[in-house]
């Protein structure tokens, strides 16, 4: 709907602790039934951000809004329980003395609703999420997933304009995290609500957000649709938290819309892609490539160092002139290690020059 | 085989050591009272005085605890606010009483706000209550309050885990609806057990009710054991002071062991403790500005005025005068401390050292048995006497050992070592269980003998430990008065039956000063502990890893 104001809306928001900085001026907007992952790793503020739009921390400088009210600003900043949001946490923080049922009747009966209407509710909230059988167990009771459920349920209940989700499913196995990721897009389809969803997995963020946020250190480097974040990174660190790479020196110029020139010194090839601020003066730039975007055979040799079955697809490193390349090609291994190979790409994407010069070292230390 | 022997030399020794001071006194308590025929036991039950002793004795023990727990707990929460100005300062003045024997405590109430005492003096007017019921109340729990002051901000700090109380304000839980509804219910194991330590602390009492009781004639069982036995050498009365015992010890266990049964298991599930402070920024309530001024009132009047006016009554020069400058002198001082008192004195360093330093080796020895079939009955034993009221355990060793050893100091270290036992067992033993085990298997395996594993692993582990068991005997045995003043035989004082002596003569100048020079000992005792904490703590945050913070920072 044009004209109604942004579920959530971060100006500019920054907050410190003591004197270190979490988060610097980031701002986002999440319009309302829109779902927005902040992908980040560990350490890079996407709790911190979560907790300042809930109003567990104040900022320091910058402006939180809630369905275009200002809720938090350096000089006022609302309390949690006045604030319109449901918050899954990332440990579930399931009270040991309450049983799931007086869990999710909990935000309710703070909003002064009877304790028979809330009781009902909460139960109601409880049977569409399959555990209602589970309304007398305490957490000590409940497994992992159904205590994830019983915290959904909990954020549910006070049917919050957004819900932020702090890394829900980190302590979940795969099978479980799947469900849980399925209860939140049904349950989000049903009340229309803005979400906000922190995780450290790229396959996660990308399966489920309408739009992807980026967090490096504190900063948000990029926000766009999965694909966008994926395909055209505004840097290695920005690119490392979506999936693998490899970062290769070349030639390079635009050719045309959408459209790239990559010279590995062995003659331009025009492939798909860009870069950002690219002409078409040829300079030398690095050039980011996807495993995905690899395909054999091409005009670029090289030798198999590695091999590893991954069942739907085989992951390859190619050990080349120019350094070790990342292959990905569907189906059973068929290339085999130590055989000669010729590889070319059916996509580029060039990185800005400052930010792969900042992002170098990022690149080369694993992730922590 | 050599290490298994020398382990069973000294599970031996220790068990007769532990029989010998706990369960002898304990059974030759018992033993008196049929001795005495059931005659005697009737008329001592049905004596009016022995009534209205045990009334006072259990209201003090519902009353007490009534108050000081949830004084204690608030003065917790409240101080947990990051928007309270000082809080350091506040909280080592909530704790500060801690270091103030009970018998200074009460002394110096009286002195303050007593009759002719500071606040006569300065506004003329003095509280007629605080010699009675309400001022042994009231003095007893600004002794319990630091305390339960104490236990509970611990258990804020270990049980409230932040992430529960944010969840209850994201869910729409104002500042006290958060506290009643999640932080005080995960605190409830760990308030009744302050209610039990609170209420066995109050049947346990013996000079507050007999500085403020007393004279008022309102008498608790502790102070009629002690005016039993002062009075001399009467049979009837000496019978009369074992029943009182008696009933005291059952009464005790009345409250520890149904709440030991039910507690215990709760207590020892703790949570595991979470890295991030308390939780939310801005919570509401009263503006922390006005909690402080509120808590520093708190403060001046239970403690500061109190200190003040016993300070300034022993540098008076004599009852009755102003004490401006111009009236202060140092004689008080050199009066109270003639050749009898500095013996007193003596004796008291004498007894708390040995105490300290024997116990610090027996608590070690007994931790290094293990939690496991005899190192856990050894446990439970020494643990016992800590529930057993001082009175009662005074009036059994002194049937079991006076013929043998009465009216000598070595009396009252036996009564020291029985009751402190547990003091040195309980931090010794918790701080041998938190070493983890692999430690020592990784010296062995990297071929260290079990001595240079004891140099080079334990030592270093248990040295806070050890010097923290050793000082807090050190100081309980300075404190204590009620076993001393019941074990003592003239020439063999100790400094606090010294102080109480001439306090029942009347003398306030010498009584003053007497106190502050116990209050001071005690001081000199207590800053070196003070300060070994906090280097401990401090070389704990530096040991720890740079990326916790890391993680500390993305957790919040």
């Amino acid at each position: 709907m044009p004209g109604e104001p942004p579920a959530v809306e971060c100006r500019e928001l920054s907050v410190n602790y003591g004197r270190t900085p979490a988060l610097e001026a980031v701002t986002l907007t999440v319009a309302r039934g829109e779902l927005v992952a902040v992908l980040g790793a560990s350490g890079s503020g996407k709790s911190t951000l979560l907790h300042a739009i809930a109003g567990l921390v104040p900022p320091a400088r910058g402006e939180v809004w809630l369905s275009g009210r200002c809720v938090a600003t350096r000089q006022r900043c609302d309390p949690a329980e006045r604030r319109d949001i449901g918050l899954v946490f990332q440990n579930i923080a399931l009270w040991p003395h309450l049983t799931a049922l007086d869990t999710v009747a909990y935000p309710l009966r703070r909003a002064r609703h009877s304790r028979r209407d809330s009781n009902a509710q909460a139960q109601q909230l409880l049977e569409r999420l399959g555990i209602g059988h589970l309304a007398d167990r305490r957490p000590g009771e409940l497994s992992g997933g159904q205590q994830q459920r019983v915290g959904l349920a909990r954020a549910l209940a006070r049917s919050p304009v957004a819900f932020l989700l702090d890394e829900p499913t980190a302590h979940l196995d795969t099978h479980l995290r799947a469900a849980f990721q399925a209860s939140v897009r049904d349950r989000r389809a049903e009340t229309g609500a803005a979400a906000l969803y922190a995780t450290h997995d790229a396959s996660e963020a990308l399966a489920l957000a309408d739009r992807v946020a980026v967090l490096v250190d504190g900063r948000m480097v990029q926000v766009g649709v999965p694909e966008l974040v994926y395909a055209e990174p505004v840097s290695a660190a920005a690119a490392e938290l979506t999936g693998a790479f490899t970062v290769v020196t070349a030639t390079v110029a635009a050719a045309g819309p959408a459209q790239v020139s990559v010279d590995l010194g062995s003659g331009p090839m025009i492939v798909a892609g860009g870069g950002l601020r690219l002409g078409p003066d040829p300079v030398v730039a690095r050039v980011l490539l996807r495993p995905d975007w690899v395909v054999v055979p091409g005009e670029v040799p090289g030798r198999v160092v590695v091999s590893a079955f991954r069942g739907a697809h085989t992951d390859y490193q190619f050990e080349t002139d120019i350094g070790a390349v990342h292959a990905q090609l569907p189906g059973p291994p068929r290339l085999a290690v130590g055989a000669p190979v010729t590889w070319g790409f059916a996509r580029a994407w060039v990185l800005p020059v400052e930010a792969a010069r900042r992002a170098e070292p990022i690149r080369l230390t694993p992730a922590r | 085989m050599r290490e298994r022997a020398g382990s069973t030399a000294a599970a031996v020794a220790l068990t007769v050591l532990a029989v010998a001071v706990v369960v002898v006194p304990l059974v030759e308590l018992g033993r008196v009272v049929p001795a005495g025929g059931s005659a005697a036991l009737t008329r001592v039950l049905h004596s009016p005085g022995f009534g209205s002793a045990a009334a006072h004795s259990g209201e003090l023990a519902v009353l007490v605890p009534a108050v000081a727990v949830p004084v204690g707990t608030g003065l917790a929460l409240v101080l947990r606010r990051p928007d309270v100005p000082c809080r350091g300062l506040l909280r080592l003045l909530i704790v500060l009483p801690l270091l103030v024997p009970q018998f200074v405590l009460g002394y110096s109430w009286s002195q303050a706000y007593g009759r002719g005492g500071f606040s006569q003096q300065l506004l003329g007017a003095h509280w007629a209550g605080l010699n009675g019921a309400v001022g042994v109340v009231v003095v007893l729990v600004v002794d319990a309050v630091p305390l339960c002051f104490l236990i509970s901000s611990a258990a804020l700090a270990v049980r409230a885990q932040p992430q529960l109380e944010q969840a209850a304000r994201v869910s729409g839980a104002g500042w006290w609806a958060c506290t009643r509804t999640v932080t005080l219910p995960m605190l409830r194991p760990v308030l009744a057990a302050e209610v039990v330590i609170t209420a066995v602390a109050a049947l346990e009492s013996f000079a507050v009710p007999q500085v403020l009781g007393t004279p008022a004639g309102y008498q608790t069982m502790t102070t009629r054991v002690y005016a039993d036995l002062a009075l001399g050498s009467d049979p009837a009365l000496f019978t009369d002071a074992v029943v009182l015992s008696l009933a005291l010890v059952v009464l005790v266990a009345l409250v520890v062991l149904p709440s030991d049964v039910l507690l215990a298991p709760r207590l020892r599930t703790a949570p595991a403790p979470s890295p991030a402070g308390p939780a939310g920024p801005s919570r509401r309530g009263p503006p922390g500005m006005l909690v402080a001024c509120v808590i520093g009132a708190y403060c001046v009047v239970v403690a500061l005025v109190p200190t003040a006016a016993i300070v300034l009554a022993a540098v008076t020069r004599a009852v009755g005068r102003a004490p401006t400058p111009s009236n202060w002198t140092l004689d008080n001082f050199r009066a109270a401390l003639d050749a009898p008192t500095r013996a007193a004195i003596g004796h008291s360093l004498e007894l708390a050292a040995l105490a300290a330093l024997i116990l610090t080796v027996l608590g070690v020895s007994a931790a290094a048995l293990g939690r496991r079939g005899w190192g856990r009955l050894l446990g439970t034993v020494v643990i016992a006497p800590f529930a057993i009221p001082g009175s009662a355990l005074a009036v059994g060793l002194l049937i079991a050992y006076d013929r043998r050893i009465g009216g000598t100091l070595a009396l009252i270290l036996l009564a020291y070592l029985a009751k402190f036992w547990a003091l040195a067992h309980r931090t010794l033993s918790g701080a041998v269980d938190r070493v983890p085990p692999d430690e020592s298997r990784a010296a062995h395996t990297s071929g260290a003998g079990p001595l240079a594993t004891a140099r080079t692993i334990w030592l270093p582990a248990l040295t806070p430990a050890l010097v923290g068991a050793g000082l807090l005997v050190f100081v309980s045995a300075l404190h204590e008065v009620t076993m001393s003043s019941l074990l003592y035989s003239t020439g063999n004082e100790t400094l606090a039956v010294a102080v109480l002596n001439s306090q029942e003569l009347g003398e306030v100048p010498t009584t003053a000063a007497l106190s502050v020079v116990l209050t001071a000992m005690l001081l000199v005792a207590a800053v070196p502990a003070w300060l070994a904490m906090v280097l401990a703590r401090r070389r704990r945050a530096a040991s720890q890893p740079v990326w916790s913070a890391v993680e500390v920072a993305d957790a919040r």
